[in-house]
């Protein structure tokens, strides 16, 4: 039922690094066992951020800039031969790239780009072969070439799916998300999405934790210094929803309607007490 | 090249680049509304139809004291349409040996026309409606540029850039591949489109047919060029060749050659170039021998111009569609017409609206659009809010600051913030949270407000919205973002908005009651609302058990 690797070597389902930003973000995946487990030499690497909101990154509202540095450096490291930053914005795009600072970071990367657009001409329908309800959606080209898919979301709260993370933020890489809402169950058309872009690697960026009145806030932000990693979507969200107070209150994964349907649907695992996690200090 | 072409692709570059930069965020080394502040009419016609002077607007009147000096050189030399006029023209023009298609007699009647077209827009202007958008050739040229040939030309860009695509993907020209050109979209552009082929196909009866007989700021300065100082003169070395009649693109030379109508010559020097005896010349001195008299309206027509003006503008403020007043009882205020943030009292906004298009060219969000009739026959071409299209950038004042009349006022962004354009509401039975039980609240996501509300209603699982009305300030985000098809389920109205001619919007507001900073650091109500803290079974919204 679910994905073989399960337990099957000596990396943990989940590991959290503690420390800053770089750091934490280089320790979590190499305690997956290092960024050459995911990318081989010339491979195209689309890393999907947060990066949809013309917001500095301490309202975390958008994934902090090191943090998507440190990972298109690991992936360059690892041999990739390209790494795209992709998202499809909610404001203008020049702004979102500018005032999120991540663009700026990235330009000394080399290969690397950074790319902020909602041009029909970019995106291709495709069939979601696996979805339930939403059977059909208009992808990033990019995103359906490349080799290797990295989600690196922000932590934080959602109003309309209690939070947004990994999951939900695949839907930065489609071009209509007003039908999420409006056509289907959004939590559910989630899922849909998700069983074509599945993240090969999740990188939470919990340094800060936009833990109410989120996506778009203000909302009360925890100072967490933390990263999330894992190979498994599901889990990776499931941990960062146990770990963090949300409202000011503790909330289960089961209690996120995409999270459960997405485990009862065997996209990975929200099963915390079976998986095996491991913490570090970066 | 002559001096003329050079002075006069000068101009007309200069112009198109001031338009090019008429775009958020302005970079304020230079006033991009240069050149219609240099339009006479829009002075003239301004100043009557909002009783005040102006001060923005006094280059049209300094171009119109200079014209007693040149004559008609901004015509000839400047005005932007003369000089598109003479583009087009060679296309659509008589051709090379017809200098026009109209006896001598026709011509001497027509180029009156101009008169009386401006004699009917000041008309209108004495009863305070601005017609001058009509037929200012600057209010035209920059509508027509701006709202034309600009998002035609962006959306050819986008167009080209999506068929080199596959090329420069696989070349691996990145920049092109990713460029994306904002999409402009405009309503009424068919109209402006329209109006202009038919000024470019008169050219088939005469070269600069606008110019010689309809506009009506070139009939303002040919009042004011009928014995300019510097000015056409012939020698004694003139033949009576008449290639210098025929060739005039103005119809300025008498029969006689030697003899000019001053007040129709654009002091373009067509003639000291065709004259094979070098016997013409401009420059100061005794001319009045060779002058033309020249032909003024009978008192007739003026006066029937100038009432059939103020009777247009007359019949405007007694139409159903005219603005709400002091003197028009009922409560008529269409409910899409949602003015720019720092619109002036709509009447006072009519009188001073040019109709140029520069707000809505400078637009980042394309949400400023001109209207056609939704505000009357008066408010043709005036600028609105489309929030469908866009939403009205809390960041961004550039609509006041390219202004050339100030019927949008100029405001410093934290002012701008207050200057509330209208209120939303929620059409609960439209509403994905309100009808359809869906997770949906994105209008409370984009809300830069913070004027939306989350609240818990029995009977329902997801938590829906209310606008906070003392919050809003119309920006139109939530209906902007709604997705909901065809009509958003929240809809912004003009309803409260802020009409001053002075004074802060800040203390307005503040004094009303209003709260309306945007600003992003600051907190939202505590949740404590939407959940019971200590009810385990009530969970915070998005959340299910």
């Amino acid at each position: 039922m679910f994905p073989a690797y399960a337990g099957a070597d000596s990396y943990p389902h989940i590991s959290i690094a503690k420390g800053g930003l770089e750091e934490a973000t280089k320790a979590a995946v190499s305690t997956l066992g290092g960024m050459k487990v995911f990318v081989s030499q010339g491979d195209k690497v689309v890393i999907k951020p947060n990066m949809s909101f013309a917001h500095p990154p301490e309202r975390a509202t958008n994934t902090h800039p090191e943090v998507v540095r440190a990972l298109s450096e690991m992936c360059i490291e690892a041999g990739a031969a390209s790494v795209m930053v992709l998202d499809n914005p909610l404001q203008g795009a020049e702004l979102c790239l500018e005032r999120s600072g991540i663009q700026e970071a990235c330009r000394l990367v080399p290969q690397t780009s950074v790319h902020a657009f909602s041009s029909s001409r970019f995106f291709r329908e495709v069939r979601l072969d696996q979805g339930k309800n939403m059977r059909q959606a208009s992808v990033m080209q990019d995103v359906l070439e490349a080799d290797v898919l990295i989600a690196a979301p922000v932590a934080k709260s959602h109003s309309a799916t209690g939070v947004s993370l990994s999951m939900k933020g695949m839907m930065g890489l489609i071009r209509d998300r007003g039908i999420m809402h409006r056509r289907y169950n959004l939590s559910s058309a989630i899922v849909d999405l998700c069983t074509l872009l599945r993240a090969d690697l999740t990188v939470i960026d919990a340094t800060r934790v936009l833990s109410s009145h989120g996506p778009y806030g203000p909302g009360e932000v925890i100072s967490a210094r933390t990263i999330i990693a894992s190979r498994d979507m599901v889990a990776a969200d499931a941990k960062t929803v146990e770990m963090f107070p949300w409202y000011g209150r503790d909330i289960r994964p089961d209690q996120v309607a995409h999270i459960r349907e997405a485990h009862e649907r065997g996209l990975g695992r929200m099963d915390l007490e079976n998986l095996e996690t491991r913490t570090v200090t970066a | 090249m002559s001096f003329r072409t050079i002075i006069r692709f000068l101009s007309l570059g200069f112009f198109i680049f001031l338009l090019w930069m008429t775009t958020f965020p302005l970079k304020g080394w230079f006033p991009v509304d240069f050149f219609l502040r240099l339009d006479p009419l829009i002075f003239l016609g301004t100043v009557i139809s909002s009783r005040q002077l102006i001060t923005a607007l006094i280059p049209g009147l300094l171009i119109l004291l200079l014209t007693l000096v040149l004559g008609r050189f901004f015509c000839g030399y400047i005005c932007p349409m003369g000089i598109t006029l003479d583009v087009t023209d060679k296309v659509f023009g008589p051709g090379k040996n017809n200098n026009t298609k109209l006896s001598a007699q026709k011509h001497a009647v027509m180029r009156n026309i101009k008169y009386l077209v401006l004699l009917f827009i000041l008309g209108t202007c004495l009863l305070g409606i601005s017609s001058v958008f009509l037929a200012s050739p600057l209010s035209l040229v920059t509508r027509f540029y701006g709202l034309v040939l600009y998002p035609g030309l962006v959306f050819m860009g986008e167009g080209f850039l999506t068929l080199v695509m596959p090329l420069s993907s696989a070349l691996g020209v990145s920049f092109l591949t990713y460029a994306e050109l904002e999409p402009y979209r405009f309503a009424t552009q068919w109209f402006i489109l329209l109006f202009f082929a038919a000024v470019f196909a008169l050219a088939y009866y005469s070269p600069r047919f606008w110019c010689r007989y309809l506009c009506p700021s070139g009939a303002l300065m040919a009042l004011f060029s009928r014995n300019p100082v510097v000015g056409r003169k012939v020698s004694e070395a003139c033949t009576d060749c008449s290639i210098c009649q025929k060739k005039c693109p103005m119809d300025a030379i008498d029969s006689d050659p030697t003899r000019t109508s001053h007040h129709e010559c654009i002091a373009c020097e067509t003639c000291v170039r065709v004259c094979p005896e070098q016997a013409v010349n401009f420059g100061i001195g005794e001319k009045k021998s060779g002058r033309v008299t020249g032909y003024l309206p009978a008192r007739r027509q003026v006066l029937a111009s100038l009432a059939a003006g103020a009777g247009s503008a007359l019949l405007i403020q007694t139409g159903i569609s005219s603005v709400k007043s002091e003197f028009i009882p009922g409560n008529i205020l269409p409910s899409s017409l949602i003015r720019p943030p720092g619109a002036l009292p709509e009447e006072s906004f009519l009188g001073r609206c040019i109709r140029c298009g520069q707000c809505m060219k400078v637009c980042p969000t394309n949400t400023l659009q001109p209207v056609w009739l939704d505000g009357g026959l008066g408010g043709i071409f005036s600028p609105k809010v489309l929030p469908r299209r866009g939403p009205c950038d809390p960041l961004c004042n550039a609509c006041g600051m390219v202004c050339p009349s100030g019927a949008l006022r100029s405001l410093p962004l934290a002012e701008k913030m207050w200057a509330k354009i209208g209120t939303s509401y929620i059409i609960p039975f439209k509403c994905l949270a309100w009808e359809w039980k869906r997770e949906c609240l994105v209008c409370y996501e984009v809300c830069p407000y913070a004027a939306l509300e989350l609240k818990r209603v029995d009977g329902n699982p997801v938590p829906v919205p209310y606008v906070i009305h003392h919050k809003c300030s119309g920006c139109g985000a939530c209906e902007y973002h709604c997705p909901v098809q065809a009509g958003s389920a929240i809809v912004v109205e003009p309803m409260e908005s802020l009409r001053m001619s002075k004074g802060s919007y800040i203390d307005k507001g503040r004094a009303i009651g209003l709260d309306l900073e945007a600003d992003p650091d600051r907190q939202r109500r505590p949740p404590g609302h939407l959940f019971d803290g200590d009810d385990p079974g009530d969970l915070p919204p998005g959340f299910s058990s």
